[in-house]
């Protein structure tokens, strides 16, 4: 977890109050490599004389705006971007996201939310090898290298969309995922049209991991709405 | 639209074919009235009465013939009496030019026509044939004689033309008709395109020049009016988004600074405390900034700009399963019955999606306590119904009856602006207390 707080961070704002605010914010959460800049060339200079590890994207900038600075970024590196802007409409969100930004966060925003989504940044972006790969359901081992299940010595295979459909439930453990969300992920299709594969998947998928298929115990039903994947912490 | 000038051509045609019989039947009586006048006067009286009184007054004396009133004849008419043998036995006078002696056959010529060019009249009388002579070109005089036939199928014939003429008329008021529905079609599509506030030129041509130019007129006044609101929408719409965009950045750093000094060890309890409600309050304007441009536009009943199909199912289940994501207390339960899984309406998803989270939210920030929600869904007849209730205590009637205003202050917002957003949709929105509270939503279907 220490080697994300080293990562170097560049802030780049117009406000020189907001810069510094944000900049003792994260100081205080732990982060002591932070870089400041307060237009887009300081940016950019920052940018090419160091690799910095994550970007903070204010989009109104004095020279020019931060969408483009995004994509001259883009040009040269691939460090991951958080967009933080006073522009609250829909229509710049979906922008600043289909640049290909990593996050987009809307002024005002409390410390907290910032760190936390600036961690997920990072994890997702410099961790990704170190991501769980396999988890206990019960007595049951569940490995996503193999794409199977061990019980009692004897291994089970998922198939290819079981193991999309476990994967999904896996990532929103002990949340529901929409009977939709679970059809788009597995067959890139509405839920309209595959009420009847998706529950034969489902099933399925009890009859191997679940101690009594009938009455799950993890794979749960959420009536009328999805499936939920229960795992209690130990 | 096309009914009504449809209509306007029917009553035209049929009240045309109507008036055109109308007049053919009084010009008939007309006709038959003066042909039949055949009465011809020679000083206010008719010839065949002077004749008769000429008859009269002719009485037979010794010395031959006498009338007992001399004025019975007028000077420039004559009168002859033709005895047995053809000879005149008396005369009245008569002219050079009429002759003394009458064979049978001018008898028979001068009985039906003229004698010497002067229409005459004759009388039989017990001792002759009395004629009497009128000035030459008084009279016309024409033979007519008809057959029986000709008289006993006089009905048919004249209802024949008569049905013949209303079917001309029928024909020709059909000509002008469909000329005239023809325009009319083009003032109508134009007064409709009016009304749906599209754009209308009509030219400016024949009977109709008047109205086309009104409706002109017209549409360029709407056309002027709309975008002078346009303009002022827009100006609205872009000062509420720079005022919030400005508010942004200065929120920022109260937040930023309450919630530093809230957590910072330096401050006293009470303090930490009034740093919290900073964070809190501000967290509130942030909200409000939120929600200022879609409740301004809405207030205004702007139409959603980024309207697509949208499912209805899938997105009532995202948003029940959100809000249980979010932590939804077991006191509430859900209960979701979606019939139709095809639904598809057209709208602005994430203001739907807004209207029906607020919706469910409204129930579950009204029972504190729990309750059971119910959503179900379904089609009828082109709409989708989506039909938000739950068994807690309802809303104060006083928020039903106030649903369609905005509010002025955030508080209870939810409901109006639910109400807003299904209103600028094209729909309806329901709202009553039933063993808790109820809402139906309908939705033109896509």
């Amino acid at each position: 977890m220490d080697e994300l707080k080293n990562k170097k961070i560049l802030i780049v704002d117009d406000e020189k109050e907001l810069l510094q605010m944000t900049e003792t914010a994260l100081r205080n959460e732990g982060f002591f490599n932070i870089y400041t800049a307060e237009n887009c060339r300081e940016a950019l200079e920052i940018i090419k004389n160091q690799s910095i590890a994550l970007i903070l994207l204010d989009v109104m900038l004095p020279d020019g705006d931060g969408f483009s600075l995004f994509q001259q970024i883009r040009k040269i590196s691939q460090t991951p971007a958080i967009f933080l802007t006073a522009k609250g409409e829909a229509e710049d969100k979906i922008h600043g996201l289909g640049l290909g930004a990593d996050d987009y966060i809307v002024k005002p925003f409390l410390m907290k939310e910032l760190t936390l989504r600036i961690t997920a940044v990072l994890r997702r972006a410099y961790q990704i090898r170190q991501q769980e790969t396999e988890f206990y359901l019960g007595e049951k081992h569940i490995s996503f290298e193999t794409a199977s299940v061990t019980s009692q010595g004897k291994e089970k295979s998922f198939t290819a969309k079981e193991f999309i459909l476990l994967k999904k439930l896996y990532e929103n453990k002990n949340r529901i995922v929409t009977n939709d969300a679970l059809c788009m992920t597995a067959w890139g299709d509405v839920y309209y049209g595959y009420e009847n594969t998706l529950m034969v998947h489902i099933r399925r998928l009890r009859e191997k991991i679940e101690e009594n298929p009938s009455a799950p115990n993890y794979l749960t039903t959420v009536k009328g709405l999805g499936y939920k994947l229960v795992i209690k912490d130990e | 639209m096309n009914k009504t000038a449809l209509k306007i051509f029917t009553c035209f045609t049929a009240i045309s074919a109507i008036v055109a019989t109308i007049l053919l039947i009084i010009n008939f009586l007309g006709f038959a009235f003066i042909g039949s006048d055949v009465s011809t006067n020679i000083h206010g009286n008719s010839p065949q009465g002077m004749l008769y009184r000429v008859s009269e007054a002719l009485i037979q004396t010794d010395n031959g013939f006498e009338l007992t009133n001399e004025n019975t004849i007028p000077s420039d008419c004559w009168c002859i009496l033709i005895d047995e043998g053809g000879d005149i036995i008396w005369s009245k006078n008569k002219p050079t030019d009429i002759p003394e002696h009458y064979s049978i056959n001018d008898i028979a010529k001068m009985t039906r026509w003229f004698l010497n060019d002067y229409p005459v009249y004759v009388h039989t009388e017990d001792y002759g044939l009395l004629v009497l002579g009128i000035p030459k070109n008084a009279v016309g005089k024409y033979d007519m004689a008809y057959s029986m036939e000709w008289f006993n199928t006089l009905p048919q014939r004249l209802i024949s033309i008569l049905i013949l003429n209303l079917c001309l008329a029928a024909v020709l008021a059909c000509v002008f008709g469909i000329n005239l529905y023809r325009r009319l079609q083009v003032l109508l599509n134009g007064i409709n395109n009016l009304r749906q506030e599209k754009d209308v030129r009509l030219k400016e041509k024949g009977i109709f020049r008047e109205i086309s130019r009104s409706i002109n007129n017209t549409a360029i006044a709407i056309e002027r009016k709309n975008l002078a609101l346009s303009q002022r929408d827009n100006a609205r719409s872009n000062w509420i988004s720079g005022i919030s965009h400005d508010i942004r950045t200065p929120l920022s750093l109260i937040m930023g600074y309450s919630e530093a000094l809230s957590e910072s060890g330096e401050l006293s309890e009470k303090n930490k405390n009034k740093a919290e409600t900073i964070t809190a309050q501000s967290i509130k304007i942030k909200k409000l900034i939120e929600d200022l441009n879609l409740i301004s536009s809405l207030e205004y009943d702007m139409q959603p700009s980024k309207k697509s199909n949208v499912r209805l199912c899938p997105l009532i289940r995202q948003i029940v399963t959100d809000i249980m994501n979010s932590g939804l207390s077991d006191n509430f339960e859900t209960e979701l019955n979606l019939q139709d899984e095809k639904a598809f309406v057209s709208a602005d998803e994430s203001l739907l999606e807004r209207a029906i989270f607020n919706l469910i939210n409204n129930s579950i920030t009204h029972n504190k306590g729990g309750c059971k929600i119910s959503i179900s869904e379904y089609t009828e007849n082109g709409i989708v119904h989506l039909n938000i209730s739950d068994n807690g205590k309802g809303v104060p009637d006083k928020v039903i009856e106030s649903i369609t205003e905005i509010p002025k202050s955030p508080h209870g917002l939810g409901l109006p602006m639910a109400y807003r957003i299904i209103y600028v949709h094209g729909g309806k929105m329901t709202v009553k207390n039933r063993n808790g509270f109820f809402v139906n939503i309908e939705l033109p279907l896509e």
